[in-house]
């Protein structure tokens, strides 16, 4: 198993990568479009159907400061493809550098019981649950500085702040009338 | 048994121990990151710094870059941790973020570089920055007072409009219960007395009218033949005691009046043939059903 890793290879100066994943290829292009227009730091994004990540361009690969796994809520094939990638990442990245953006959540015809996965799969793993507006172009401008807030501190770039300090503090929690596996 | 157990355990902390180490080479490499952004933007700004002052940047960002070199180095070195399970991974979490609050505790702040024109340098810059945003946040705010005081201005005219509209309202409340004290017995009864008086005036004034008219058009017949009548008269076997429409309506009203369940007339020969059949023909009275010589007045009630 070829697992991407967080502290595999020399970071960048000032220097971000990202690492989109979206098994639908849709809101890919036009967050990768914005967030390359990014000019206090370098943004590198790359851009992956699913994981793992081919073999051939392991040595031109950045080091991946953050992936974001992108969700669309109308088909359950989004979910699971997110859901099957996430075994090729070191659990390192599970330190505050993976994230989940789910669009159309205010779609009518999506199931609840679908975000309420969505949510606890982003809870188990300790991962901020981000949502986002895919149809408009404000919805991007949106998602996009909150995408690089994060990225800046998985990268390392912002002082006193930490990808782990910061995942602390924005995991998603799974709100108690679901029902929650009891740890006692 | 107990032996295998006791091995594994010791396989454990050390797994933990390893964990916890390399947590703190990822922290030591974010920081040094950290702080060779801070420095490569000082250097950035400053490019008139002087020569030391640069060198001194430059040997900084050299130091640094090979200690972060050096770091993952130890990291590639480093035996992986697999930890395949949720449970193990929420561990891994909790260490992991024990080890940095560790960390963060134990930390000195230290200086950028010892050089003051460096740090003058980076200062100007930091607080620069620093304006700017703040001028960013005062124009926000501006804005928003500017909104602010455009919706209270919009209240402000609501509020006038609404004291104007209780003002109307609590105007007329007070009337009306002034008009309630007001009310007595007595007012009632002039009232009323006011009421049927001017019923009665304008119950007089259509008589009159209704009077004026018949007199006017339908006059008795014996006035309307005045000179060949007399033979006429008796031609036609008139009798001289005839009454005037006015006085047959008179008749049939009065008997409605006086006696509801009967209000039938009888009809005698002081009545007109030809004005009995005008009052059928225009629906104003209504023969008995029985008795052909009885009428009544038509309920127009």
């Amino acid at each position: 198993m070829s697992s991407l890793k967080p502290f595999s290879k020399l970071p960048g100066l000032n220097t971000a990568n990202i690492l989109l994943v979206e098994s639908e290829e849709q809101f890919q292009q036009s967050l990768a479009d914005a967030l390359v227009e990014e000019t206090s730091v370098t943004v590198n994004v790359r851009l992956a159907k699913s994981l793992p990540l081919p073999l051939e361009n392991e040595e031109s690969r950045p080091r991946i400061d953050l992936v974001v796994f992108i969700i669309n809520l109308t088909s359950e094939l989004s979910f699971q493809s997110a859901d099957a990638s996430l075994k090729y990442l070191d659990p390192g990245y599970f330190l505050g550098k993976v994230c989940f953006l789910v669009t159309n959540a205010r779609n009518a015809s999506v199931p609840t019981e679908r975000l309420d996965t969505v949510r606890k799969l982003a809870a188990s793993l300790h991962c901020p649950l981000l949502f986002a507006e895919d149809q408009t172009p404000d919805g991007v401008t949106n998602a996009t500085e909150r995408l690089l807030t994060i990225l800046k501190v998985a990268a390392g770039l912002v002082p006193l702040a930490t990808a782990l300090y910061l995942s602390n503090l924005t995991q998603c929690t799974v709100p108690l009338d679901i029902d929650q596996p009891s740890f006692d | 048994m107990s032996k295998r157990r006791r091995g594994r355990d010791v396989i454990k902390v050390g797994g933990i121990l390893n964990r916890r180490r390399l947590v703190v080479v990822f922290r030591s490499q974010a920081n040094i990151l950290q702080s060779m952004a801070e420095l490569r933007a000082a250097e950035h700004a400053a490019a008139e710094l002087s020569e030391a002052a640069q060198a001194e940047l430059l040997e900084l960002c050299e130091e640094q870059f090979s200690q972060l070199e050096k770091l993952q180095n130890e990291i590639i070195l480093s035996e992986p941790d697999y930890c395949e399970n949720l449970q193990e991974q929420s561990v891994n979490r909790l260490i992991a973020t024990e080890a940095e609050l560790k960390q963060w505790l134990a930390v000195e702040p230290k200086l950028l570089a010892a050089n003051s024109e460096v740090l003058l340098e980076a200062g100007k810059e930091e607080m620069l920055k620093l304006s700017s945003e703040l001028e960013m946040v005062a124009s926000c705010y501006e804005a928003k007072t500017e909104k602010l005081r455009e919706t209270k201005e919009l209240e402000l005219k609501w509020l006038e409009e609404k004291k104007q509209v209780l003002l109307a309202a609590s105007d007329h409340a007070e009337r009306l219960q002034l008009d309630k004290e007001k009310i007595s017995e007595q007012s009632i009864l002039q009232d009323t007395k006011a009421k049927i008086h001017k019923m009665k005036v304008y119950q007089e004034r259509l008589m009159e009218c209704l009077g004026d008219v018949l007199e006017k058009h339908v006059p008795l017949p014996q006035i309307e033949s005045s000179t060949n009548k007399k033979k006429k008269n008796i031609e036609l076997g008139i009798n001289e005691n005839l009454i005037s429409l006015n006085e047959i309506l008179e008749v049939l009203m009065n008997k409605v009046l006086s006696t509801p369940h009967d209000t039938y007339v009888t009809i005698d020969d002081t009545f007109w043939p030809p004005y009995i059949e005008m009052l059928l023909r225009y629906g104003i009275a209504v023969r008995h059903q029985e008795n052909h010589f009885k009428i009544r007045l038509e309920t127009f009630f």
